[in-house]
């Protein structure tokens, strides 16, 4: 009884703080900033057609530093103008759920060996980062980051912060990863002889997430249906088995 | 009309997400509420087997302009630029390297193990 009117008083005031924080004259003009410089990065995007190297993140958060710069802004400040932002990306997290729900019948009709498949992409990935950012003797805190470099943003950011890790730095490896991959992907698939569409969609969306799903998207149909099911499987995976194993 | 559905589609997204981190907070469970709110939208879609219109109208904007709502997550890295810089090959070797192995071998299983699923004999 007392837990439940708790934590709905918790929500209450996350939410008006976000509020707040949001009618504010700084709130509404960063707020205004970030979406003016998203329009300009979604359009040089799309110029682009698609190239991971200018994608729509990286153009817009260096345009909105270089203000930041100018106006003698901190990071701290930004965060607490732009809270709106980062509190929607819970809602955007369980929007996930209606592509997945799109490709059910995938999911059902490739049965165990899809899933199967996703579990390695989703156990390799962080488990080789881990490996090496244990070898170079990085704090702990990375380290638990590292593991969640594999998985949609929103996900990523809750799970490391769930397993003591660092939500910012997890989204920019979740970025960072996915342009990796999604660069490399033709080439890699070439070497290796993969040529099966539905096998080049499941990697790109398990270890490459919303990235290598647009990715996936140019190179076919298939590709992008089967990346959709990769990453959303291995996002509810890495984000139930993590907290619990760790 | 379409106003109306997008929006009623945005309200039960919201909602499930409000429930997600409600039931999180209430069982102390270690998953984010993000997640349970997604779990509960997939499983009333499954539940109801009707193509969802309102709830994809409400998810589509949230999907297409995920990216911008990343754009305070990545600032936040100012905040860590000396564990960054101090740790920089470590990490580009990890970020780098282990992804373009992880994603070749993940392929390359996936295309032995799908290859015998589409042919069962």
């Amino acid at each position: 009884m007392l837990r439940a009117e708790l934590a709905i008083k918790q929500i209450i005031s996350r939410f008006s703080d976000v509020v707040s924080s949001t009618a504010s004259v700084n709130g509404v003009l960063w707020l205004a900033v970030t979406l003016a410089f998203y329009a300009v990065a979604l359009k040089i995007f799309r110029a682009s057609k698609g190239h991971p190297l200018v994608h729509p993140l990286s153009i817009t958060t260096l345009a909105v530093a270089a203000v930041m710069w100018f106006a003698d802004i901190s990071a701290a400040q930004y965060r607490e103008f732009a809270l709106l932002l980062h509190w929607l990306l819970g809602p955007a997290t369980v929007a996930l759920a209606v592509p997945m729900y799109n490709q059910w019948q995938n999911i059902r009709q490739l049965g165990a060996p899809l899933i199967l498949s996703v579990m390695v992409g989703g156990a390799l990935a962080p488990l080789l980062a881990w490996g090496v950012i244990y070898l170079t003797n990085a704090p702990m805190a990375i380290q638990m980051t590292m593991l969640v470099k594999s998985i949609t943003s929103p996900l990523a950011m809750e799970t490391g912060a769930a397993i003591g890790g660092i939500p910012a730095l997890a989204a920019v490896f979740v970025i960072l990863t996915g342009i990796v991959g999604a660069l490399a992907a033709p080439l890699t698939y070439r070497l290796l002889n993969v040529t099966m569409p539905d096998a080049q969609g499941v990697a790109l969306g398990a270890v490459c997430h919303a990235v290598g799903t647009s990715k996936a998207l140019q190179m076919g149909e298939v590709q992008g249906a089967l990346a959709t099911v990769g990453l959303g499987l291995n996002g509810i995976l890495t984000a139930v088995v993590l907290p619990v194993i760790l | 009309m379409h106003v109306t559905s997008t929006l009623t589609g945005w309200l039960i997204i919201v909602g499930c997400y409000l429930v997600g981190e409600f039931l999180v907070l209430v069982t102390d469970l270690p998953l984010p509420g993000a997640l349970i709110g997604l779990l509960l939208l997939l499983g009333g879609l499954l539940l109801r087997q009707r193509p969802p219109e309102t709830v994809g109208r409400g998810a589509q904007p949230l999907l297409s302009h995920m990216s911008v709502l990343f754009v305070p997550a990545v600032i936040g890295v100012g905040l860590f630029w000396a564990e960054v810089r101090e740790n920089a090959l470590g990490i580009a070797l990890a970020l780098v390297a282990t992804t373009i192995v992880a994603l070749g071998a993940t392929a390359w299983f996936a295309q032995r193990l799908l290859i015998k699923a589409k042919r069962p004999d």
